[in-house]
């Protein structure tokens, strides 16, 4: 292999050469360059065609396939106050059974507070990391065990770290009931916006900074 | 560390290696023993300690206090601590981010050849001070009682009032003890040395600033809250009293 | 396999320490003789086929430092921990159901039904404690004693990603249980993911497997804890391992090559014994 010898560039010629060290009159590659190249070509291809397939399928659909919506009946309207919230469970997902469910508190949508929808249905996550709020009724707040989040009556920040109003649910009247259905996320003045994860801001640059999800179920 | 300091340490590596012991069995006896205790530890921890199995999980509660596992408390306490809704992503993200790059990246910019601690004082400080804030973060995290009960101890005469409380939200804004929420509202520890029971009533009553009024309850129960927030003396008295 | 010829051959091949001294080089070649010889050959037969006993020899026999105390135990005890979790993990995993809707009742049936069941679940639940106290312990030492600086630098940076590793098996393990404490640690752990911008909303979707708790969350979980950490894990260890074998484990840093052989002598005042100044270190070592 005397031509693989020379082809060795450690001896480092003062000038660069014309031609490929070890190449043939025309050739652009040597041999070796060759091998070397479309190895690795060969060997990325056949590991980036099984990784991006299995990447694919662990993450295309839960982050890109929207869930059915679901509406639970929750009882008729007259159940329900303008001026106190009635807890109700709600069923968020199909197929896991009491882990499927949440609870949310759902009242009468009051003129004063210039609320045109019938019903409000108010989510029991926390917005600052998801943790279970209870409607604490002598106080008319919501109380986070957590990390000392409060809400007043409308689901608004009054203490601690929560970074938007509670979540709200849809609501609509079918058949003699209240029906809860998708959930969506307020920003601090009360406009809905598609359902964000507790944590994540919402209103102007932050709805950009924090973007809606595909998986989730557009804002009314 | 420069080349000079570089080769220094290697021949002086290779010194101590020659005069050093081989592997097995010396080292791999200590270690053997060492594997011993730790199976010794777990065993022993199982058998006495046993499992623990809570509620099945319940996505529908609204009583649940979630805590973490004791190994997280330091994050969990770091998650109450920073309270402006603003820096919430800098507790979430930043804190543990920042943290783990420094970590990462220590051997890249603490170069000196010192080796011994005691002649590197500012990576020893800065090792002991993490040290000493991640205890003490768990300390604190462990302690944080729950936002629904009140752990000091309570004259009997005054459970009802105590019960009030508790059902009333208090605890959503103001602490307690090691219970509650530091803030929006101020502490009520010892609310009943700083202010007069009239003075609490009004409050009660009127609802100042962010706080909600309280008349709405019933006269006895309103009496009852008075009566327990007025007699809230601090944490030592207050056990005293108790007894 | 017994004719003496070969079994000398391949003792030959054997390094000097595993060689049984006084083998005969050509002896009788009765019965006994090559029973005795047997597991000489065994060996001789696998090292032909593998070199391995070069390798293990090399591993067994190589010098560790003087001084290097209990201290160095850590690391080889966080592995020890990492086996034991291993071990019950993989028998828990025959009697665990990763389903919403019956893992909690799956547990319950192990822990309280199948013989031993409460003691190995214990060991794997307290055994994930001890082994983040020993990572952290490790930690600290490999910290205070300066054992990240040249040439290890990297040894760390391994030892850190094993750390987060470590963390992320614990946070995974959590929801596995499904009670309460379990379901909310992870709601919180998995939305504290979400607070990062731009990518945070889709890592909890990931994470999850969709925008709310569905029937591949448990699963993933369960995946993520059994297989795709664990597998990091082991590579990462294996190459902290390999790393440890290049280097050699360091030696304390109170110990200068010119104290080394007093070391001998004043083993228990090593640590607070002073030292010269550095200069003359030099020149022992030069001598050397």
């Amino acid at each position: 292999m005397p031509e693989a010898a020379s082809s060795n560039g450690d001896d480092a010629p003062k000038l660069p050469p014309a031609k490929p060290a070890g190449a043939f009159e025309g050739e652009t590659m040597t041999r070796r360059a060759v091998f070397s190249i479309g190895g690795q070509a060969l060997g990325g291809a056949g590991i980036g065609i099984v990784g991006l397939s299995a990447l694919g399928f662990a993450a295309g659909t839960p982050l890109f396939e929207q869930a059915d919506e679901i509406w639970t009946a929750v009882g008729p309207p007259g159940k329900f106050a303008v001026d106190t919230y009635r807890s109700t469970v709600i069923t968020l997902t199909h197929g896991v059974g009491e882990a499927g469910k949440t609870t949310a508190y759902v009242r009468m949508g009051s003129p004063d507070l210039e609320e045109t929808q019938a019903f409000i249905a108010v989510s029991t996550r926390c917005a600052h990391l998801g943790c279970p709020v209870r409607f604490v009724e002598a106080a008319n707040n919501f109380i986070c065990p957590c990390h000392g989040g409060v809400y007043g009556f409308r689901g608004e920040v009054i203490g601690g770290p929560p970074v938007r109003p509670l979540d709200r649910f849809q609501t609509r009247v079918r058949d003699g009931q209240v029906e809860v259905g998708p959930r969506y996320s307020v920003t601090g003045d009360f406009d809905p916006v598609r359902y964000r994860d507790p944590g994540e801001f919402t209103g102007g640059i932050w709805n950009v900074l924090f973007p809606p999800r595909p998986s989730t179920p557009p804002a009314p | 560390m420069n080349r000079a300091e570089k080769e220094a340490y290697l021949r002086e590596y290779e010194v101590l290696k020659k005069k050093g012991k081989p592997f097995f069995p010396y080292a791999v006896a200590k270690d053997s023993a060492m594997a011993l205790i730790v199976v010794l530890v777990i065993v022993l921890m199982s058998l006495i300690l046993g499992t623990e199995q809570g509620p099945k999980a319940d996505p529908t509660t609204t009583t649940f206090v979630p805590r973490p596992d004791w190994y997280f408390f330091f994050l969990f306490e770091l998650l109450r601590i920073i309270k402006p809704y603003q820096l919430v992503p800098i507790a979430t993200i930043g804190v543990p981010t920042i943290c783990m790059v420094l970590l990462i990246s220590l051997p890249f910019f603490d170069r000196g050849p010192e080796r011994r601690p005691e002649r590197r004082p500012v990576a020893s400080s800065a090792g002991c001070l993490t040290i000493i804030a991640m205890a003490f973060l768990t300390y604190v995290g462990a302690s944080a009682g729950p936002p629904t009960e009140i752990d000091l101890a309570t004259k009997p005469e005054l459970e009802a009032g105590k019960n009030v409380v508790l059902s009333s939200g208090c605890l959503g804004c103001h602490v307690i003890g090691d219970n509650g929420n530091h803030g929006p509202g101020p502490e009520l520890t010892e609310i009943g040395v700083r202010r007069s029971a009239a003075a609490i009533e009004r409050s009660l009553r009127v609802g100042p600033d962010l706080m909600p009024s309280y008349s709405n309850l019933d006269a006895d129960q309103f009496d009852d809250l008075v009566a327990y927030v007025s007699s809230l003396r601090g944490e030592d008295e207050e056990a005293t009293n108790g007894e | 396999m017994a004719e003496p010829e070969t079994s000398s051959r391949f003792l030959k091949l054997l390094p000097g320490p595993l060689r049984r001294p006084g083998t005969p080089q050509n002896g009788t070649g009765n019965l006994i003789d090559s029973a005795k010889e047997a597991p000489a050959d065994l060996l001789g037969w696998v090292d032909e086929r593998t070199g391995g006993s070069s390798q293990m020899t090399a591993m067994l026999f190589r010098k560790v430092p003087k001084g290097t105390n209990w201290f160095y135990t850590l690391g080889s005890a966080t592995l020890f921990a990492f086996i034991a979790q291993a071990l019950t993990g993989v028998f828990l995993a025959m009697y665990y159901t990763p389903s919403a809707t019956q893992a909690y009742e799956s547990i319950v049936h192990l822990t309280q039904d199948v013989f031993l069941g409460e003691f190995v679940r214990g060991m794997h639940l307290w055994g994930a404690s001890v082994m983040v106290i020993l990572v952290f312990l490790h930690m600290a030492r490999t910290f205070f004693f300066g054992a990240y600086k040249y040439p290890r630098e990297l040894q760390w940076v391994i030892g850190v990603v094993l750390l987060i590793l470590t963390m992320t098996m614990a946070f995974t393990g959590y929801l596995l249980r499904f009670d309460q404490r379990a379901f909310w640690a992870t709601v919180v752990g998995t939305n504290i993911n979400g607070t990062g911008p731009l990518v945070g909303p889709f890592l909890s979707d990931f994470l999850r497997g969709g925008a709310e708790f569905g029937p591949t969350t448990l699963p993933r979980f369960y995946a993520i804890h059994m297989l795709l950490v664990p597998g990091a894990i082991i590579a990462m260890i294996g190459a902290h391992l390999k790393l440890v074998m290049t280097l050699g484990t360091t030696a304390p840093p109170w110990l200068r090559a010119d104290e080394a052989s007093k070391a001998r002598d004043l083993r228990t005042e090593k640590v607070t014994t002073s030292l010269n100044g550095g200069s003359s270190d030099a020149e022992e070592v030069n001598e050397v």
